[in-house]
């Protein structure tokens, strides 16, 4: 009886639940950790914001600027004013009316359309007697000696139209010889005119050549001055060519030197063996690759120049970056005796 | 862990654009890493009780209290016994079994090996889930590796289309793969310090019990003596 109950008694493991519970808020934890800490999707895009505040400053000004505009805004109240104006058009349409006699259209003022309402009256009196003065004649007179004042007058005004027609006649013939001595004087006109025209044209055309010659001057001038400004720069790109091409090759010949000095010659070779090596740089003298390009036939001789390239790297380099294009891909060759 | 991840719609996105097989590795992996949280807190809580009732027993069985009414109050309430008490209830009970006069040397030998058999059943119950705590932490890390290896050579892959490669095209599958390898080690690195601390402890446990075994058989000895 006490086996079986001993046996049975296995142990029971306290507090199964709560360890659950905690495996769980510790994933918790580590997930709000990688979320939180690790949102790294996030980030560069509020360091692109931080780049364009500091660069912002000067746009806010600008904002203030456009607060302004507002301001300008107010314009859109003036326009309004103009529809103030437009008012007074409307009496103008009022004065054509009393202005017809004498349209003095240009005032618009007010007063102004008074006064011509003045005027017109007292030059309608003005027609109206000449129209009178003929009807009140033809009243007054008898019958009779209304028809020998008729006749008389049919006859003086028979004359009348004659004198009248003569006169016109003359006035013609005036008129004619005036026109006629008119247009002789616009003949004489044109002429001097088209002598002027003649005149001008052939100054005008002397000037154009006086011109012409100048400017055939200014051109030869510039471009004598553009040859010798070429020939100028080209003796100076010469110059420069010559300084650069002396520099590379006194470069060249460092790098060639101080290879030279790091070669353990291998002893007695026979003949004057040459290895030619094909050497790419780095900027700043490091040795990117060293090829082979022409073995000397000696493998001691080439391993010998292989390790010299190697040992005196850093390779000494113009200053100028400019001229590093000519040593990128250089070719070395190493005589075994010099 | 997969449905807090939702929270987070980059993080999400992240796993979800994941190659198939990187997604089950990260499946595999958030299990293995729950199921060892969750022994890790319940070796906690056992150990830590163990450690207690041991002491406690110990304290009160060597300030010298009858042993009988010991026996007696351990079997009565041996649900909240510890596995020292257990193992003396079944040293103590099979020393009692014998008739006064027997052969001391024979009840000595069946006295230990009733203690014996009681301590390897208990030692077997405070190592329980350890080994599977050692799997995890030599594993995962392993397993979260094939992951992150997969998801590298699928992002490479694509590159291969792409006349003009950038990191751009390669930065989102390396991150995603890469959060395999960090759930493997977030599964590892604990498991493995757990269970160098557990395996410690429950060493130090051990050694308690068979000196407590040896000195309790002792104590039977004489008493069978007197």
């Amino acid at each position: 009886m006490n086996v079986s109950v001993l046996r049975n008694s296995s142990p029971s493991e306290p507090r199964i639940l709560l360890a659950g519970v905690l495996a769980l808020l510790v994933h918790l934890i580590f997930v709000a950790i990688m979320i939180f800490g690790l949102d790294w999707k996030d980030h560069p895009p509020e360091g692109m914001v931080v780049d364009i505040w500091t660069e912002l400053p000067k746009p806010i000004q600008e904002p203030v600027k456009t607060q302004p505009p507002p301001k300008q805004l107010k314009p859109v109240p003036e326009p309004v004013k103009p529809k103030p104006e437009p008012e007074p058009p409307k009496p103008e349409p009022s004065k054509p009316e009393p202005a017809k006699p004498e349209p003095v259209k240009p005032e618009p003022v007010k007063p102004v359309p008074q006064k011509a309402v003045v005027e017109p009256p007292v030059k309608k009196p003005d027609i109206a007697l000449k129209q009178k003065p003929d009807p009140i004649k033809e009243t007054k007179p008898d019958l009779e000696e209304q028809k020998k004042k008729e006749q008389e007058k049919i006859k003086e005004q028979e004359r009348l139209k004659e004198l009248e027609k003569q006169k016109e006649l003359e006035k013609k013939k005036e008129l004619d010889k005036q026109k006629e001595l008119e247009k002789q004087k616009e003949l004489d006109k044109q002429k001097e005119l088209e002598k002027q025209k003649e005149v001008e044209k052939q100054k005008e055309l002397q000037k154009q050549k006086e011109k012409e010659l100048a400017a055939q001057q200014q051109r030869e001038r510039e471009a004598k001055a553009q040859r010798e400004a070429e020939a100028q720069r080209a003796a100076q790109q010469a110059a420069a060519r010559n300084q650069v091409t002396n520099e590379i090759s006194k470069y060249k010949a460092l790098i060639l030197a101080k290879i030279k000095s790091r070669i353990v010659m291998p002893p007695d070779l026979p003949g004057n063996p040459v290895a030619e090596f094909n050497v790419t740089l780095l900027p700043g003298g490091d040795i990117l690759d060293v090829r082979l390009s022409k073995s000397s036939g000696h493998a001691a001789f080439d391993n010998a120049v292989e390790r010299a390239i190697f040992l005196s790297k850093p390779l000494p380099l113009p200053p100028d970056p400019a001229l590093f294009n000519e040593f990128r891909n250089l070719n070395i060759t190493v005589h075994y005796r010099e | 862990m997969s449905t807090t991840v939702t929270q987070d719609m980059s993080f999400l996105h992240l796993i979800s654009s994941a190659s198939l097989l990187v997604q089950l590795v990260m499946l595999i992996l958030v299990l293995i890493s729950l199921s060892s949280w969750w022994f890790i807190f319940r070796k906690l809580f056992v150990i830590r009780y163990e450690i207690k009732k041991t002491d406690e027993f110990e304290d009160i069985f060597w300030r010298g209290v009858d042993l009988n009414a010991l026996h007696q109050r351990i079997i009565s309430s041996r649900y909240e016994s510890g596995s020292l008490e257990r193992i003396f209830a079944a040293g103590f009970g099979e020393f009692n079994k014998h008739p006064v006069g027997s052969d001391l040397d024979a009840v000595m030998e069946s006295t230990r090996r009733a203690m014996r058999a009681t301590y390897q059943r208990e030692m077997d119950y405070l190592e329980s889930h350890l080994s599977f705590l050692a799997t995890v932490g030599s594993v995962s890390p392993y397993i979260g590796l094939l992951g992150t290896v997969w998801g590298i050579m699928n992002s490479f892959r694509s590159l291969s289309s792409v006349t003009q490669a950038t990191i751009a095209h390669v930065a989102p599958g390396i991150a995603e793969a890469l959060i395999a390898t960090a759930m493997g080690l977030f599964a590892a690195i604990p498991a493995v310090v757990a269970y160098n601390r557990y395996a410690s402890r429950t060493d130090q446990l051990a050694t308690r019990f068979e000196s407590f075994m040896e000195e309790l058989s002792n104590v039977l000895q004489r008493r069978a003596a007197e």
